[in-house]
């Protein structure tokens, strides 16, 4: 599943890179996380319960950040297995000064596995998407809050 | 496809029942006509610790005219709200979005108020209650509270109702004296969800469109009422080309999703043919105004 | 010998219980203590399976056994290789429980038994398996792909099997045409979804050292014999019974499937009952499927339109394990030709590895694929010839006075493809009068006129059935009088308890309702292979007229000497049987069973036995060659996509019939299934294999809503090949669906010239193509 999208963030863009790898944020932001700890750099063992409504699965596994261009370039792995099956997601983060503001541009390659992929497919897509926002909205509530 | 194990409750009276989703919150799920919630409970897709089954408490099991709204209790099934002949009389747009959810043994059980509360992106009544202006009767630890049908769907299943809270009433107001109205979907087979379903009531006054209202319902997370295009109707002559502007209208203010059934391009394509359809129809059937 | 009941429309003996439900389903079959079992399956289509915990899951109370490969000793080894053939260089099968690795998402990893199926599904819960994802192949094309991943470490480029047949000179052929036309066409998988999911209870008697097994299968008694032998015990101490079954449509014939193997494995070792009702779910990923197929095929035509060669190398999607063997794109290759006389023909298949569930015969098993290439490009030769559709057809098809007909292919039975009868020009008449096809055009143009877009579609098809090895019956007359048909195929909503009783009644003179038949249980009778291939009426209904023949020969004998005249003159009527034009010298047929089971005394060397009772085989040589053609007349919303069939026709030509009703259900039933695979079942997976529609929210079955009344009509030329002049016609409604639907799509937007290669389509991907039709000049 490839999603994308971009999101306007009124910070710049050091201040913004420097949010999106704090592992603070990545706690505070990432939809469902549950325990994050770190387990060396850049890599994190991980516990999130992600859903929608009623529908929520469990997943233990690992978040790493890589492919890292301090203030343009960043590659975030969140992977985990659970009772309803596995999931991956790759995004690329890209950051772009505009304005006053933070251009950010990202695309995911989400993979579902298991029960939710083969039940779920109406709205993967869409609810992929959803977490996602939260995210970003969630980045936006916070900036300048750590800087 | 069995269930994980869970707690099961039977309330006879609505306070116990609330006192049920109080003490257990998120952990709790409502039972009504089960339709949606047995089956994700069997594919443990959903896993409550608690069901709280509400189909033994009568009271709510109501469908009543007044004060120019249908007020439908939380365990009236769809298919009494398909068959009554208030419906028929006073809101037969409602009738003909309910006579299109899945099929009669499903509308036997389900309810309108489940329904709602479950808030499927292609649901009927979502859509419905969105178009009519409608509102429901939420009772909670606060109390009770209304909460208008724009304010209620907020994404993929879910709702603004705290878990705590019940739906007790849905109340769907009348269609204006003399407007037209359309239920139109189009769906994969009879019965399925809708890739596309739109809804249109339409008022007419000397001569040009007074006040026109479309939802749709499959092409977003929530009910979508297509503002856009109803300005473009507005104090406009009725009309092919007309039609065809506040379809174009439409396609130009939602965003689709893709699934396995349908591109977004696709459902773009087709909430702005069926608007269309949609416009003539209720146009056929409206009545001028006084 | 009456012929009252052949050809009859005799309501069915088995409705009365199926109807009120008294069936007796795997799911019914009560067996005091039974634990439940449940499947751990994987969640990847490709990876390496390097640890299963089953610790917490044993731990939990309620729980009997959990069982991992390691458990299962011998019983882990792969599993048979059912249908061997010299072109199947990898005939890879799975084994029990995964190993080391896993192919497919659904493959069985762990198999739990519990008191309960919730209590084992918790358990499955509580297993902690370690994977290591590799990268996965999705669809033949990736399969084919450069540096596409191995499904099979050992397998370069995922084929396991290259297969070519050749009639005549096909390069010669195409070089020397003067039209050639060339298409690439795609069809998709998809799953039979029988009523009924697979099931398998089982128990183990100890002490007699007796195993029983209820399976829902449609080949008990090749179940019985691998299982015997598997777990080391005699064939006569194992039993299997498919009971009723609700629906089979070809993925339940399989040896084996794991859990026919840990069922009784688990029934064994646990000293308890056990039984696994697979879930809707689980079908979806556990249950083999079929009909993925792409083909570069070419037709080179005259300038009148009669074939010159066809030509086609195709893919085929065999899944992760290939079990089943060629037979699918074996019956493809052998169906394109179709009802055609084609002079020079090339075939050449690629069988090749997918991560995805398993591919075996569903019904039409590679005659759907091979019926749309071959009608497909015909119908793109009369489209650029400009000649009619239904004229380019009749131009090449075979005539009545060419039988029987050299094909020239060696046929899934490994006999050579030879017609044995048929009147194809009939047929197409009979069904271009049922669908009027003469006063289409002026239809089509009044349906325009009002802005509807009608279209009309024609298409033929031969229809391969019949074949052996062999299947046998018993027939035996009781003292009451009652006949019993005892056979080794299995019955899944065909009928057989009709049909067959038809066939015995007329022979002994007995009504159909006093004919008791049983089927599929090898306690019963023990000699068979099975129901598949449209072969169960034309085999073992053969075999029981064999069978029956010998106890109304026998039945003569015997009353002679009750009656004191020479058997010549005995005849067989109403329950009786007497001296012919002498009603009044008369015994019933229960007497004469009576008399032919003397409890003393010397018994007549001629009787050859006691009882009026005769086993019979029927071996047929070759398989015998129905044909059919069918008709809609189909409407298009432009704009949506939405497609309503207003109009199906199917004329069906299965020799001589048995029971017309049977038959017409048959045809119906495949009718909604083809329609299924035009417009609505798509099985989708994303680019790592893994199934995105495992419910019936999204694999979409057509209701009664969507399939209109299907108009029958029927011709009969009987089979030179059987006592009986029968030809199968279990798949005849699902054949030609693809083809006469595609056809009819394209004549309901004509203006466009869509130009439709590939099945299924939906509303989706019609508006796709209309779109682009609008774009291209």
């Amino acid at each position: 599943m490839k999603l994308e999208g971009t999101q306007t963030l009124p910070a710049t863009v050091e201040t913004v890179w420097k949010s999106i790898n704090d592992p603070e944020t990545l706690r505070r932001c990432t939809p469902g996380l549950k325990e994050l700890s770190e387990t060396g750099p850049d890599a994190y063992a991980a516990t999130l319960t992600v859903g929608i409504a009623a529908v929520k699965g469990t997943y233990k596994g690992t978040l790493t950040l890589s492919e890292k261009q301090p203030t343009t370039h960043l590659k975030i792995i969140l992977e985990g297995t659970g009772g309803p099956g596995f999931m991956k997601g790759e995004g690329i983060v890209d950051l772009e000064p505009q304005g006053e503001g933070t251009l950010v541009k990202w695309t995911g390659d989400v993979q579902v596995g298991g029960l939710m992929a083969g039940v779920g497919q109406r709205m993967l897509g869409g609810v992929g998407k959803m977490l996602i926002g939260q995210f970003f909205k969630c980045l936006e509530q916070h900036l300048g809050t750590d800087a | 496809m069995k269930p994980a194990a869970f707690e099961y409750h039977a309330p006879r009276t609505v306070d116990e029942a609330l006192a049920l989703l109080d003490a257990h919150g998120d952990e709790a799920k409502v039972l009504a006509g089960g339709q949606s919630l047995v089956p994700m409970m069997n594919m443990r897709l959903a896993r409550p610790g608690v069901v709280v089954d509400i189909n033994r408490l009568p009271a709510l099991d109501y469908l009543t005219l007044d004060g120019g709204a249908l007020r439908i209790g939380a365990l009236c099934r769809q298919r009494a709200v398909e068959r009554s002949a208030l419906t028929a009389e006073h809101c037969p747009l409602l009738r003909d979005a309910v006579r299109l959810i899945g099929h009669l043994q499903i509308r036997n059980r389900g309810t309108v108020v489940g329904s709602i509360a479950h808030a499927d992106p292609a649901a009927e009544m979502t859509a419905a209650l969105t178009i009519l202006g409608g509102e429901v009767t939420a009772t909670g630890p606060g109390g009770e509270r209304t909460i208008d049908a724009d304010e209620l769907f907020v994404s993929y299943l879910t709702t603004s109702l705290d878990p705590r809270e019940l739906i007790t009433e849905a109340r769907f107001p009348v269609l204006p004296a003399g407007a037209g109205w359309s239920w139109t979907e189009i769906a994969r087979r009879h019965g399925d969800f809708a890739l596309v379903g739109v809804g249109v009531v339409l008022s007419v006054r000397a001569g040009v469109v007074a006040d026109a209202r479309i939802a749709l319902t499959g092409v977003g997370p929530t009910p979508v009422r297509a503002t856009h295009a109803e300005r473009a109707l507005a104090g406009a002559a009725p009309g092919d080309a007309l039609w065809e502007q506040a379809a174009e209208a439409v396609r130009a203010e939602v965003e689709p999703d893709d699934d396995i059934h349908a591109s977004a391009a696709y459902r773009r394509h087709v909430a702005g043919v069926l608007t269309g359809r949609a416009l003539a129809e209720a146009h056929g059937r409206a009545r001028e105004a006084a | 010998m009456s012929t009252r009941y052949f050809g009859a429309r005799v309501t069915r003996n088995e409705d009365p219980a199926l109807l009120t439900g008294r069936g007796l389903f795997v799911d019914d079959v009560r067996l005091r203590g039974v634990a439940h079992a449940a499947v751990l399956r994987s969640p990847h289509a490709n990876a390496r399976l390097l640890s299963i915990d089953v610790r917490q899951a044993r731990a939990l109370r309620g729980v009997l056994a959990v069982y991992v490969h390691a458990d299962l000793g011998t019983l882990g080894d792969p599993l048979p290789k059912l249908i061997p053939h010299p072109a199947l260089v990898h005939h890879k099968t799975q084994s029990a429980l995964a190993k080391d690795r896993v192919r497919y998402v659904g493959e069985p990893v762990a198999f739990v038994v519990a008191e309960s199926r919730y209590i084992a599904e918790d358990a499955c819960d509580r297993i902690a398996v370690e994977y290591d994802p590799l990268p996965a192949v999705a669809s033949l094309e990736a399969a084919v792909g450069p540096d596409a991943p191995r499904v099979h470490d050992d397998v370069e480029g995922n084929v396991c099997a290259h297969y070519t047949q050749r009639v005549g000179d096909v390069d010669a052929a195409f070089a020397r045409a003067p039209h050639r036309f060339r298409e690439r066409f795609v069809i998709d998988r998809g799953a039979a979804s029988p009523m009924e999911t697979r099931g398998v209870a089982a128990s183990w008697d100890a002490g007699a050292a007796r195993l029983e097994v209820w399976d829902s299968t449609q080949a008990p008694i090749p179940i019985r014999n691998g299982l015997a032998q598997l777990l080391g015990l005699p064939e006569q101490h194992v039993r299997v019974v498919a009971p009723d079954v609700g629906g089979g449509f070809g993925p339940k014939v399989m040896m084996f499937y794991p859990e026919e193997i840990l069922v009784p494995f688990a029934a064994m070792r646990l000293g308890r009952p056990v039984k696994w009702i697979e879930d809707r779910r689980e079908h979806f990923v556990a249950t083999n499927q079929e009909r993925e197929q792409i083909h570069d095929a070419e037709i080179a035509v005259d300038g009148d339109g009669r074939i010159l060669g066809v030509r086609t190398v195709f893919l085929h999607d065999a899944g992760a394990y290939i079990p089943y063997g060629l037979i699918v794109p074996i019956v493809a290759s052998t169906t394109l030709p179709g009802p055609y006389r084609i002079p020079n023909y090339h075939c050449e298949f690629r069988a090749v590895f997918t991560n995805k569930t398993m591919v075996s015969p569903y019904r039409g098993a590679g005659r759907p694929q091979g019926v749309f290439v071959m009608e497909r490009l015909l119908d793109r030769a009369a489209r650029e010839l400009g000649v009619d559709r239904t004229e380019i057809r009749r131009r090449n098809l075979i005539q009545p006075h060419e039988f029987p007909y050299d094909v020239g292919l060696i046929y899934q039975d490994n006999a050579p493809l030879r017609y044995d009868s048929g009147d194809y020009p009939r047929c197409l008449d009979r069904a271009l009068e049922l669908i009027d096809y003469a006063g289409w055009p002026a239809r089509q143009r009044a349906a325009r006129a009002e802005g509807r877009a009608l279209g009309c579609g024609v298409a033929c098809y031969v229809e391969g059935t019949g074949i052996g090895p062999y299947e046998g019956a018993r027939v035996t007359v009781e003292p009451s009088g009652q006949v019993f048909v005892a056979t080794g195929v299995g019955t899944q909503g065909q009928g057989h308890l009709t049909a067959f009783a038809q066939i015995a009644a007329d022979a002994l003179g007995v009504s159909p309702r006093r004919v008791t038949v049983h089927t599929g249980d090898t306690g019963m009778f023990g000699w068979g292979t099975g129901t598949f291939a449209s072969r169960g009426a034309t085999v073992a209904g053969n075999a029981v007229a064999l069978a029956a023949a010998a106890v109304r020969e026998k039945t003569r004998l015997v009353a002679a000497t009750l009656l004191e005249a020479p058997p010549e003159e005995i005849e067989l009527g109403d329950g009786d049987v007497f001296v012919r034009g002498v009603p009044a010298r008369a015994v019933t047929l229960g007497e004469v069973a009576r008399a032919a089971n003397p409890l003393r005394f010397a018994m007549p060397r001629e009787w050859e036995g006691p009882g009026l009772e005769a086993i019979r085989y029927f071996a047929p040589p070759q398989g015998a060659f129905s044909n059919g053609v069918h008709a809609c007349v189909v409407e298009v919303d432009a704009e949506t996509g939405a497609l309503t069939v207003l109009r199906y026709v199917v004329v069906h030509d299965c020799g001589r019939v048995i029971n017309p009703s049977i038959l017409d259900g048959q045809i119906r039933g495949g009718v909604a299934q083809g329609l299924g695979g035009a417009f609505y079942e798509k099985l989708a997976y994303d680019d790592q294999a893994q199934p995105l529609s495992t419910t019936f929210m999204d694999y979409l079955l057509p209701t009664a809503a969507e399939v209109p009344p299907v108009e029958i009509g029927h011709v009969e030329t009987p089979s030179p090949l059987n006592p009986l002049g029968i030809k199968g016609a279990g798949e005849a409604g699902v054949i030609p669906v693809i083809a006469v639907i595609a056809q009819a799509v394209e004549d309901a937007l004509d203006p466009l010239r869509l130009h439709i290669t590939e099945a299924p389509l939906s509303p989706n991907r019609l508006r796709q193509l209309i779109v682009e039709a609008r774009r291209s000049p």
